[in-house]
């Protein structure tokens, strides 16, 4: 997966869920165990990407993925670690 | 003359600001090392060189973009009252997260402090704050504290009256020269004149007033207006962050990360989980078993006697002894030989509640109860169900949905808490043999009973998809003993209070009711007793067929206990006075060596494998010959039943009210009597056959 690939697509929310991506992104849902990544956009901004971004877990910042059980998914970026929702990890596209 | 300041705690979630309030005002305000412990605003004051200050603690936000009922509640106080000075605690070793809020509230150009808190933890990691540099930055003043020991809260409070006194607000947050411009247009062309920069931005994300300047913006930057001011926020934040804070690097992996390897491992995790339940109802009963049996022979051997042998010493008449014996050693003196039972069950969960592990349950049991469409974050509130309803009902606030939070909410009253429990050792270790199993059974039918309820509402009333959820985990902390006695002692004086006024007076109206009319040969004729009796016909199906039951069974929907001290009375004035001369010396001295057994005993007992002290039981004989007598061991169950089920106390039901409606609390009420008479019916008639 290619870092460019948010850059050409400077999408509103609504056009993204239009059209299918030419590549597909990875997301913060793919993640495994031990895995570190950068979040890279928000794909569906709404009040609660909001509330996450003010968590701590926002563009730009480096996360590791602590461990996963069901559908939860503990990550750690900088000191705090926040457990976040499969359904909601799989709208904040990482690289 | 005094001058009065209202100040405002406001902060990130689970930063320390209660517990810095605590230390400042003298409070005693419930602190935990959780998300969300406090969920509505509570206050303090103080009085400070000649200055009243009122304090006002806030729940946790991340941002001024509530969500939550609790984050509401915070961001309207901060809106709508405008305290005299806000004070921005900071998680020293979260700052870069913490600043965003921090750029915020800088925008309602108030007198403001900055206080960096668990400045020790922050060290460790090898952060450090120059508080110089940010009070000439912001030009605000700026303190170092630790909520541990209290240090820095002098500064804090000479800072807060410097703030004040000054009326010094910080200098201007000053954001991109494009939008800078189009605020100033707004402030032009409003009529008020001065407007703060909280306000400019709400003007300018949604006002009709700044179409214009709206439109103009979203063009040049490509994007939404509530996106191009939050990413102003984040970079002004971010900048703040780099010029003030220093780090040094240090290994990456603290101990937090190291116990969270085992603790949340997905088969290690879990099964460590079921043993820490295992260990926390193991201590509440061993350790506390031998204090109970002294405390009730305590009572009823010894301060019983003496104090009724002054009394007849000075002459009291008949029924005053018999209110004494009856009312007060019966009734309120019975319950309160509870409290060893009450002090360690919530001194284990206060280690449950500041270690840090509590809301890791939730994470670890999502995995399960999302399966059964239930939310894992509601796990909190269910939990706290154990230590008190009342509490856990409005920890529900710091759900999202209303949905999920009216779920939690019916589930929370099936959650057995102290109060039950109390009343279950003193009936299991009667009828059964092996009582702690009994109690542990029952615990799980509350846990079952409280699923199913949810469950059947999600397919019903609460239909829908399972909603998300994100939540903090904070690090591990080790509890300091004096915050966790302070706790402890918080909930033996409240349950003092109550025996001392709701039992108390429950016993008074009981034991008045028993001895009407007055001059009464027979029990049975009192007016207790035909009270009694009319409602027996509702519980005789269950097995409960004696009046003296069903009286007591009314009293105890204003708080549990009073089940068990209405019986005291009621049984006592059965039971044949004893008029034996104690004499007092000694029998002290053999009540504190009695003690002294009784201590090592509670110790020694944590060191066996199994749940066993509630075994050997042989104190306060005669009320359970007298009791054994009215039920059998099917009945009993079916009474204990009955009681855990049915939403039997006052206060849960109004907190419920409050947070939810009287429809919903009523309706709730009537369910839980429905639903615990008839599962009482069926162990009833199956436990009969046995």
């Amino acid at each position: 997966m290619k870092s460019n690939s948010h850059t050409e697509q400077k999408a509103t929310p609504i056009d993204s869920r239009l059209k299918k991506p030419l590549r597909p992104k990875k997301t913060l849902k793919e993640l495994q165990v031990g895995d570190v990544a950068q979040i890279v956009e928000f794909s569906n901004p709404n009040d609660m990407s909001k509330k996450i971004e003010a968590m701590g877990l926002r563009r730009g910042k480096q996360v590791e993925v602590l461990q996963r059980l069901g559908r939860g998914i503990l990550v750690k970026t900088n000191n705090s670690r926040i457990v976040i929702t499969s359904d909601l990890a799989k709208n904040i596209e990482v690289k | 003359m005094t001058k009065s300041i209202k100040v405002a705690f406001a902060g990130n979630p689970n930063v320390g600001k209660t517990t810095l309030l605590n230390h400042i005002a003298g409070t005693n305000l419930s602190v935990g090392n959780w998300p969300g412990v406090t969920v509505e605003k509570r206050e303090g004051y103080l009085n400070y060189k000649g200055y009243d200050i009122h304090f006002v603690d806030l729940p946790g936000i991340y941002t001024l973009e509530p969500l939550s009922a609790d984050e509401w509640i915070a961001c309207d106080f901060l809106v709508e009252e405008k305290p005299d000075v806000i004070v921005n605690v900071i998680e020293t070793s979260n700052a870069d997260r913490d600043l965003l809020l921090t750029t915020e509230l800088l925008e309602f150009e108030r007198p403001m402090v900055l206080a960096f808190n668990m400045t020790d933890e922050a060290a460790k990691r090898g952060i450090e704050v120059d508080a110089q540099h940010t009070t000439e930055l912001l030009d605000i003043p700026v303190v170092k504290t630790n909520g541990r020991n209290g240090h820095g809260t002098q500064d804090l409070l000479d800072s807060i009256i410097a703030a004040s006194e000054g009326h010094r607000v910080s200098k201007p947050v000053t954001y991109s020269e494009r939008i800078e411009k189009s605020l100033g247009k707004i402030e032009e062309g409003s009529e008020d004149g001065k407007v703060e920069k909280h306000t400019l931005l709400k003007l300018l994300s949604e006002s009709e007033v700044a179409t214009e300047q709206r439109k103009e913006l979203e063009e040049f930057y490509h994007g939404r207006i509530a996106n191009i001011i939050s990413d102003e926020r984040y970079a002004y934040a971010n900048g703040l962050h780099a010029e003030i804070l220093k780090k040094r690097i240090t290994s990456a992996r603290d101990l937090t990360d190291k116990l969270d390897r085992v603790l949340l491992h997905p088969i290690l995790g879990f099964l460590i989980f079921l043993f820490i339940m295992f260990l926390l109802f193991k201590v509440s009963f061993d350790f506390s078993t031998p204090l109970m049996n002294w405390a009730q022979n305590f009572i009823t051997g010894f301060l019983a006697p003496v104090v009724a042998s002054v009394l007849a010493s000075f002459g009291a008449r008949k029924w005053v002894l018999g209110f004494f014996s009856e009312a007060i050693v019966g009734g309120v003196g019975f319950v309160i030989t509870f409290v060893p039972l009450i002090a360690t069950i919530y001194l284990a969960l206060a280690y449950l509640e500041m270690s840090g592990y509590m809301p890791r349950i939730a994470f670890l049991m999502d995995r399960f109860m999302h399966k059964l469409g239930l939310h894992g974050k509601g796990i909190i509130p269910l939990l706290l169900g154990f230590g008190c309803n009342v509490p856990a009902v409005m920890a529900t606030r710091t759900l999202e949905y209303k949905k999920d939070k009216l779920l939690v909410m019916t589930m929370i009253p099936f959650m057995s808490c102290p109060a039950r429990l109390v009343v279950f050792s003193f009936f299991a270790i009667i009828f059964f043999r092996h009582p702690a199993t009994v109690i542990f059974s029952l615990y799980l039918l509350g846990i079952v009973i409280g699923l199913l309820t949810a469950l059947f509402l999600k397919k019903t009333a609460f239909r829908g998809r399972l909603s998300h959820f994100v939540m903090e985990l904070p690090p591990y902390r080790i509890p300091r003993v004096k915050t966790v006695m302070k706790i402890v002692w918080m909930q033996v004086k409240s349950f003092l209070t109550r025996a001392g006024t709701v039992i108390f007076a429950a016993s008074v109206v009981v034991w008045v009711l028993l001895n009407t009319p007055p001059g009464l040969k027979n029990q049975s004729d009192s007016a207790a007793a035909y009270i009694g009796k009319a409602i027996t016909p509702v519980f005789r199906p269950i097995g409960i067929k004696d009046w003296r039951i069903s009286t007591s069974l009314i009293p105890a929907f204003l708080a549990r206990e009073i089940v068990l001290s209405s019986m005291g009375t009621i049984y006592s004035a059965e039971m044949p006075q004893s008029n034996a001369k104690i004499e007092f010396w000694h029998a002290l001295g053999s009540q504190i060596e009695d003690l002294g057994t009784a201590m090592k005993e509670s110790v020694i007992s944590l060191f066996s494998p199994s749940i066993s002290s509630l075994q050997s039981e042989n104190q306060n004989q005669d009320l359970r010959q007298v009791i054994r007598s009215s039920f059998t061991a099917a009945s009993a169950l079916s009474f204990m039943i009955f009681l855990l089920l049915y939403t039997s106390c006052l206060a849960t039901v109004a907190v419920m009210a409050r947070e939810a409606g009287n429809k919903f609390a009523i309706g709730f009420l009537g369910y839980s009597l429905v639903i615990a008479w008839l599962v009482a019916f069926v162990v009833y008639h199956v436990g009969s056959l046995v």
